[in-house]
Order: C-alpha cells, then structure tokens, then sequence
C-alpha cells in the first residue's frame, strides 16, 4: 500500500529524483568526521525553539501584561513551566551549539573555495541567532531580563554616529519600557525569523550542493585512500541519534534545572549588583569593561565597538585570505587566529563571570 | 537531636549521600546481574567450543573484577560513611533493628570479592566446569547480597504495620521477619533485580563495543546482539513492577504524587513528575539506540555509543532513585522517623518539654537566642535545607517579614491535616520561645540588611 | 519503489553478519520508543494547552453554597468555607455589612485572613494586605483585589453565589 502511495506522489512531486540525489550523497570518513554533526543539532535545536515558541506564544501577552503572562505560564499553566524551561535552556543549547559548528567549520577550513557563501550565510545566521536571544531574553520583563537588556543595550547605543539613533529605534524610546517589549517581540517572533529562514535554507543548499569539507590534511590524502559513508541510511541514522541524544539533554535539564522566574522589573529601582548580559554576551561585555578602565571617556566605549567590530569583520573575510587550498602560510595564519579568537573569547567569558563573584 | 549536625555547603548532606549511592547502585547492580552474565556467557561459550566468545568473557570478567571490586566497594563502604554523618538517628534505629542481616550481608560480599578474584585469576589453570562453578558461586552470593539490602531499603520506606506497632518497645528484634519482607520488599526486588539484568547488558556492551570488526568479523555482532537481549526483560516487565510497588506504598505517603503534577513548585512539588519524565525519555531512548545500533549496526557501535547509553541508565536510574527517596518524605523510616531524625512517638513529648532538651551541641559563641534558632535549624531544618545552596531557605523565605516566617513555622507547627506542607514536611518541634528563635534566626538570614552604599551604576560607562 | 534504501559505497563495504529481522521488528520497536516520547512530550502539551478549560470546568463546577446557621456570625468576624475546591470567607463587618472574597492571595495563592482589629484582610505569606470590605489589594505584593462573591442573608442561612 505504501508502494502505491508513494508512486501517485513521485508521479506528481518527482520524490525519484530527489531520493536519487539523496542516495548519491555520502559523508566523508575521517577522524574530524564527529564534527559533522553539529549543524544537524544545531538545525534540531532551532526546531525545537520554533516549537516550544509557539507553545508559549498561546498564552504570552506582549506589553504591559508581559510579566503576568509568563508568571502565569510558569506558576498557573500546566506544564508551563516545563515549556518555558525548555525554551531557555534550549536558546543556551542552541547558541552553544551554533559555537561549536561555526569554531569546527573554521578549524577544518570550510570556508574556503567554493564554500565561502555557506561561510557569509553562516556568520549572519549567528548574528541573527544572537539577535534571537537577546529579544526573546526581555520577554518576561523580570528584573533580570530587564537590567540586563538596558546594560546589553549600551552596547549598540556606543556606536559612533548611529549609536543613539539606533539604539532608540530599537528600545521604541530613552529607556526600556512595554514599547521596548512589544518591538522586541515583533523583531522575535516575526522579524527575525522571517530573516532567518531563508538564510537558513541557503545555507542547507549549499551544504547539499558542495557536500561536506574535509580537513587539508584529509584532502592531500590520494582519493582512493579516503572512506566515505553513505548519508542514508547509515549517517542520517547516526545524525538522528544526535538529535535524541540532544533532546535527552535538554529535557534532563529543563526538568532538574527550571527556569526561575524574578520579580517583576521595577524602573524605578537600580540595577543590581553584578548585572550581566548571558554568557553568550560576557566576552564582548567584559571587553568593553576592561577597555573602558584603560581608556578614559568615550574613547574606551568607541575603542572597544571597535575591537570588536574588526575582530568579527577579519573572521567573516577569512575566505577571502585563506582561500586557496594549499598548505601554505595564509592556511596557518588564519588557523592561529582561530586558537587566538577561541582563546580570548573563553578567558574573557571566564573573566566575566570572574569579576562579578 | 542527640548527635552533631554535619553541615555540607551548596549541596547538603543528603546529596552526598545521594552522589555516593546512585554511583554505587550503577556498579553493584551490575556487580549483581553481571554475575550472572559471566557464568551465563562462559557456559554459553563452553557449550559452542567457541574461543572467541571465550576469551571476550575473560577480557569482561577482567574488567569486572577490577569495576565492581573497587569501586564497588569504596562507594558501597563510601555510603556507611555519608549515613553515618548525614543521619546518625535513622542509622542507629538500622543497624539495632537489622544487625543480623547487615552480618550476613558481609559474608556474602566477603564470598563475593574472594569469588571474583578466584574466578579470574584460575582462568586457564583449572578445569573449565570446575571454573565455572566458582563463577556460580559468585552469582548465587552476589545475588544475596541484593536480596537483603532490599529488605533493610523497603523497610525505611515500607516498615509495615506489624514493626511499627513495636517500634519503641525494645522488641523490635521479634518482628526482623516482619521488618524485612515488609509491603514493598517483593515489588522493590522485582524492580532491582530488572536493574541489575539491564545493567549487565549494559556494562557488556561498554566491553563489546570495544571488539574491533576488522579484526574478528562476524564475531562482534554475535557478542552484541546476544548481550542486548539482556535490556528486553527491564523494559517489558518495569511498568508492572513499578505499578505494583506504588500500590504497596501506604496511601497517606502515596499523597505525595497528587501534590503537584504539573506545577513548577520551585521545590518538591513537580520533582516527582519530572523524575518519571526523565526516566521515560531516556529509557525510550536507551531502546533506540540499543536496537537500532547495537542490535541492527554491531559493526558501526562504538565506545561512544555505549557510553551513550551508560549515561542514559545512570539518569534513568539516578532519576528512579530520588522518586523513591521523594516518594518516602516525610520520613526517612516511613511513618517512624521524620526526615529530620525525630521519632513520630517523641514529637509530643518534644513541643512540651523543648526540643533544645537533647541538642548537645549548641553555639557557645554568640547570644543564647541566637544560638537557640540556629540549633533549632541545624537540628530540625538541616537535614533537608540548606541556607544559600539546594533547597536555599534564603530563596523559599524571600520576602517574607518577620511575621510571615513566623506564621509559616507556626503552620508547620500546628501541621493540621489539610496543610499541603505536611506531605513532604516534619512537624516544627518545640517550645513556643524555640520556635519564637527558629523564626528570628530564619528572618535574620533570609532578609539582606540593606546596604551600605547605593548599588553601583551599570559597569558599562567608562571611566571619567 | 523496489529498490533497497541501502546503497554500498565503493569505499565502504557494509557487512551484513545476520539475516535482517523483519521490518515489523524494525517499525514495532520505532512505534515503542515513539509512543514513550509521544507520551512523555505530548501529555504535558496536552495539559498546558488545556489549562484555560480545565480551570474553567473547575470553576464553574459549583455556583453557590449554602452556609446553613452562618446568618448568626457575630459583627466584625469572618467565617471561613471552601468555595467548591478552593478556599473562601464571609465576613459580617463592624457596620453590619455582608461580603464575601475567595481567600486566595492574588499574589501567589496563600490563604488570606481577615483581621477585624486592624480592619484588613492579610496574607501572612508575604504581607499582602486587602480593604475589607471591597476586597482590593491596597497594600503589598498583590497584584489584583480578591474575587468577590455574592451574598444573600437568608433567616436560616446565607447563600453565596458567583457574581
């Protein structure tokens, strides 16, 4: 019966063509091979977000009522509580995540020719992701959420020139306030991810069409010395295993490790004390801070956009300098500046949370 | 309380216990099925003349031996320790209801450690039927050693009416029988011994996954696929045992399952609900990857993946583990000894003489109020709560004035029959004026003085 | 589609040691795990998407009780009853007035308690503090006024109702 089925449809879809692409595709066998799954957890994460999401977008109230719709989510819904633990664990998760496929994609060089595009997508749909926690973080307009998009706000808004524009576009206002909420939510469940998914199908196509990198130490090997494995069904079985092991994961953590809910946002009150953005944050928030205590006045907030910025601009045209494929000195530079980029990010997380004990 | 109180910071000493036991459950109930997976295993392998299987049992019962001999018995000896400490009272009424069966408990592991030993250790260099005799022995001694931990674990949450209606009389020791083959004793063995058959499929795979195919092709597979048939017994017959043990359960402890089912409860209300959560998810997918991989790919199925699932039962089992422990709040022996170490039968003599009465061990070095209310929450609060880590009472009392901590103690105090605290909380004992300084000592910790310089400005500005 | 869904690359040879069990094998423990996860994941969905339902069957379960002999409550003194599951009080006032509230804390649930001498209703979780007589929340952590009921004094007894 499923025979038949499946015929009437490939008659109409052209399903044959399309599992004769599938059945071609094979996933290169090396010792860097375990890193291939990322982007798979990384997809199965957002999917997850995309579920739990509109799960809490039935009872959340954007504006005024922010707050009492989550505490209601959280203390009154059945189960709320688990939906919402597993949407914030899962934003961490997926960041992570996201981490972890861009720094393997980096160090395996798959950046390089014909790749570079997947490379430009890639980094905008880090940023978007980024985009993605900090809005959905003011959501519930608790104390927390609300301190700490007001300090993570300093950032954009220490920009030279469009600093304060911008950043009072973006905030609907001089300070934080139920307009701040209501763009956010627009810019997280609408906006961006209207930005996302496209760039997100992109992305996918080019990995199908140029297939997967391998490391160059992989790729001087002669041809008949390389192993693949086909994707179906022996990868995608092993990628399906890493989306369970995933999922494992988070429900282990959303269930033991809630997600607390503060007290509602007080304007009037001050920042607490040792305020910070999440930890996907800490390293260019730290940064600021300690570029601020050398450099007096405004010239340690623009120093410090400015570090930054020309940090992230080398590391989105690391194609255009490591482009060739050839063992050569522009391959080595670029992968040190990858081991210096790891290693400042996770010393400067580090001092972050250091500094605030 | 008639002992000192031991104070563990950020997790509690319970935890301790905790840490210590689930670790110690996930080798010796291997150490349990797993011996009966070697002797099962080399009978397998005399029988088919097969030296590959045989010298793979051997490389196992290697692995075996130096798994469960020690590490088995630091932890299990680890845990005489962390009881000892965290809840002396429960201990002592343990150790003077059951000393036969603890006695009898260490001759079987004595049996138990020579048995292993020798089993490895003459591999090749006595008659094989002779050896695998020895391993028998192990099986049938290890085996033992379950049958009677399960009576003493059972009994703290199922002491049964016959016990508990000497309990205290001094003729506690006439009803042993009674004691250990108490209501959950025979559901409670059901499920262990379930346990301990998954895990010795489990800790073979870890051992399986290691045979290189290229090497031994075909051989991998064989091994693999007979050691998952181990996992089937545990996933089709768990339900029913865990059905059975509930309804074993009195329905007064039973109350605890229906406290809370969907809501958060930043406390003990939903844990139970999460814990069958997790141990459904990650049992579902135990399942999935044994078949899948293990059964259906041998020659694909790594250490990775066999670590996999190794972390998978230890959550399964760390999850089934703390249910039960919620499962018996708020006793530590059910309806005998609160969680706390005070006696059901002593609480009325301790609201009218003072429950200070028998702490020994009181702060010399402060003002005697102050040290009345931290004696009163070492004593009666301790066991449970820490002040800033697990189960922070700074957290749960936040925000509350010095009246409302005082009107909650008051609850816990009176514990009239319709209060929700009463099915995972101790009645509050003791004298008003002990309350009185439980509460300023509570209201003193929970509530920050307010300080001394404004909070500072957000860190982003830089400096002038 | 007859053909096999496995393909033997050229690179790798995938050996198949035994017979393949069936594909009932093969889906049957598929259906096992996917009903376990099914359960797992989509009770809870199931619960939270039913809440508002739930609580509003709860609600409407009783409309009105009957508080036999409770006409003779003394001036300035509250008498506390259950409202089908959840706690309520009546409250005679100093001035002779009748109102009753649903005693649940709007803040996080606590029961409240009517205190005549400080003519206030208190919840003593947080020091949440009502008017007496309208119910608002005029002090503390509550956010809304407790829900009013309606009364009716009979001779033998008072009868009251959802609003």
């Amino acid at each position: 019966m499923f025979d038949r089925i499946y015929k009437w449809l490939d008659e109409r879809l052209g399903l044959g063509e399309l599992s004769a692409l599938a059945r071609h595709k094979t996933i290169p066998l090396h010792s860097q091979s375990f890193w291939y799954y990322w982007g798979g957890i990384s997809l199965f994460l957002f999917l997850v977000q995309i579920f739990t999401g509109i799960l809490l977008l039935v009872y959340y109230r954007p504006g005024a009522e922010a707050f009492e719709s989550v505490r209601q989510i959280t203390y009154v819904m059945h189960f709320g509580w688990l939906i919402r633990s597993a949407h914030s664990w899962c934003a961490n998760l997926f960041i992570f995540s996201i981490l972890v496929h861009m720094f393997s994609a980096f160090f395996m060089k798959a950046y390089r020719k014909p790749r570079e595009i997947g490379w430009f997508t890639g980094i905008a749909l880090l940023f978007l992701a980024a985009l993605f926690g900090f809005s959905g973080y003011l959501l519930p307009m608790d104390e927390l959420s609300y301190f700490a998009t007001k300090v993570g706000l300093q950032i954009p808004s220490s920009l030279p020139l469009m600093g304060h524009f911008t950043t009072n576009i973006l905030r609907g206002g001089p300070d934080v306030s139920d307009f701040t909420v209501q763009r956010f939510f627009a810019l997280h469940v609408v906006i961006l991810p209207l930005l996302f998914l496209p760039l997100l199908g992109i992305h996918l196509w080019l990995v199908q069409k140029h297939g997967n990198a391998v490391p160059p130490r992989e790729g001087a090997r002669p041809a008949s010395e390389r192993k693949t494995v086909p994707f179906f069904p022996n990868f995608f079985q092993k990628d399906l295993a890493m989306w369970l092991i995933s999922l494992n994961v988070l429900a282990l953590l959303a269930s033991i490790f809630p997600w607390d809910l503060g007290k509602q946002a007080d304007i009037l009150s001050p920042a607490p004390a040792g305020i910070h953005p999440e930890w996907y944050f800490m390293a260019p928030f730290h940064m600021l801070k300690v570029l601020g205590n050398f450099l007096p006045g405004a010239t340690g907030e623009v120093a410090g956009i400015l570090l930054f910025t020309v940090g992230l601009a080398l590391w989105v045209v690391i194609p255009l300098y490591d482009g060739e494929s050839v063992a050569g000195s522009r391959g080595r530079n670029a992968h040190y500046f990858g081991v210096f980029a790891v290693t400042a990010l996770i010393i400067t997380t580090a001092l972050g949370y250091w500094g605030i004990r | 309380m008639n002992y000192p109180f031991w104070e563990v910071p950020f997790i509690g000493s319970g935890w301790v216990i905790g840490m210590i036991a689930i670790f110690h459950v996930m080798i010796s109930q291997f150490a349990v099925g797993g011996g009966l997976w070697l002797p099962i295993a080399e009978r397998k392998a005399l029988r088919e003349g097969n030296a590959d299987w045989m010298n793979q049992v051997k490389k196992h019962a290697r692995f075996f031996l130096i798994l469960t001999g020690v590490f088995g018995t630091v932890s299990g000896v680890g845990i005489w320790f962390a009881i000892g400490l965290t809840q002396p009272e429960a201990t002592s009424t343990l150790i003077h209801n059951f000393v036969f069966g603890w006695a009898l408990e260490w001759v079987f592991f004595l049996v138990e450690l020579t048995t292993i030993a020798v089993y490895y250790y003459t591999w090749d260099r006595i008659p094989q039927k002779l050896h695998l005799k020895v391993g028998w022995v192990y099986a049938v001694s290890s085996v033992c050693t379950l049958i009677i931990i399960n009576g003493i674990l059972t009994f703290m949450l199922t002491p049964g009416d016959t016990w508990l209606s000497v309990a205290g009389t001094g003729h506690e020791a006439g009803k042993f029988w009674n004691a250990f083959f108490n209501p959950t004793y025979w559901p409670g063995l059901l499920m262990r011994t379930l346990v301990c058959i998954t895990l010795a499929g489990v800790w073979a795979l870890i051992t399986g996954s290691l045979i290189d195919n290229d090497k031994q092709p075909g051989f991998k597979a064989g091994y693999l696929r007979w050691t998952t048939r181990w996992l089937v017994p545990s996933f089709v017959l768990m339900p029913f045992a865990l059905v059975w043990f509930l309804h074993m359960v009195p329905q007064s402890q039973r109350a605890l399952l229906s406290l809370g089912m969907s809501t958060i409860g930043a406390g003990t209300f939903s844990q139970v609900t999460r814990l069958v959560l997790i141990m459904v998810i990650t049992s579902a997918t135990i399942v999935i990857i044994t078949y899948y991989l293990a059964y259906k790919n041998p020659q694909d199925f790594t250490l990775a993946h066999a670590t996999a699932i190794l972390m998978l039962a230890l959550m399964a089992t760390g999850a089934g583990e703390m249910a039960r422990e919620m499962l018996r709040k708020p006793y530590v022996i059910g309806r005998h000894m609160y969680s706390n170490g005070t006696r059901v039968s002593e609480v009325a003599g301790r609201n009218q003489n003072g429950y200070l009465q028998h702490s020994l061990w009181v702060n010399q070095n402060t003002s005697a109020h102050f040290a009345e209310g931290e004696a009163m929450y070492r004593g009666q609060c301790g066991s449970c709560h820490t002040l800033t880590g697990y189960r922070s009472l700074n957290k749960l009392l936040a925000g509350r004035d010095r009246e409302s901590v005082g009107s909650l103690l008051t609850m816990l105090h009176e514990y009239k029959p319709e209060t929700s605290y009463r099915k995972f909380m101790p009645p509050l004992t003791g004298t008003p004026e002990e309350i009185d300084a439980l509460r300023d000592y509570l209201y003193a910790q929970s509530t920050p003085a307010p300080p001394a310089h404004p909070a500072p400005a957000p860190t982003l500005k830089a400096q002038k | 589609m007859s053909e096999p869904i496995l393909q033997v690359s050229p690179d790798t040879a995938i050996v198949e040691t035994e017979s393949t069990p069936t594909r009932r094998a093969f889906l049957g423990v598929a259906a096992a795990a996917g009903l376990c996860y099914a359960g797992a994941i989509g009770y809870p969905i199931y619960r939270y998407l039913s809440s508002p339902a739930e609580m509003a069957a709860n609600e409407t379960a009783v409309s009105e009780v009957t508080l036999d002999k409770a006409q003779a409550l003394p001036l300035a003194s509250a008498l506390m009853f259950k409202f089908g599951s959840s706690p309520a009080m009546l409250i005679h006032g100093a001035d002779g007035s009748w109102v009753a509230f649903s005693a649940v804390c709007t803040h996080l649930g606590c029961t409240v308690k009517f205190e005549p001498e400080l003519n206030r209703i208190h919840c003593s979780c947080h020091g949440g503090v009502y008017d007496p007589h309208t119910g608002k929340n005029v002090s503390g952590p509550p956010p809304k006024p407790l829900k009013a009921y309606k009364v009716n004094v009979g001779t033998a007894n008072v009868v009251v109702s959802r609003a």
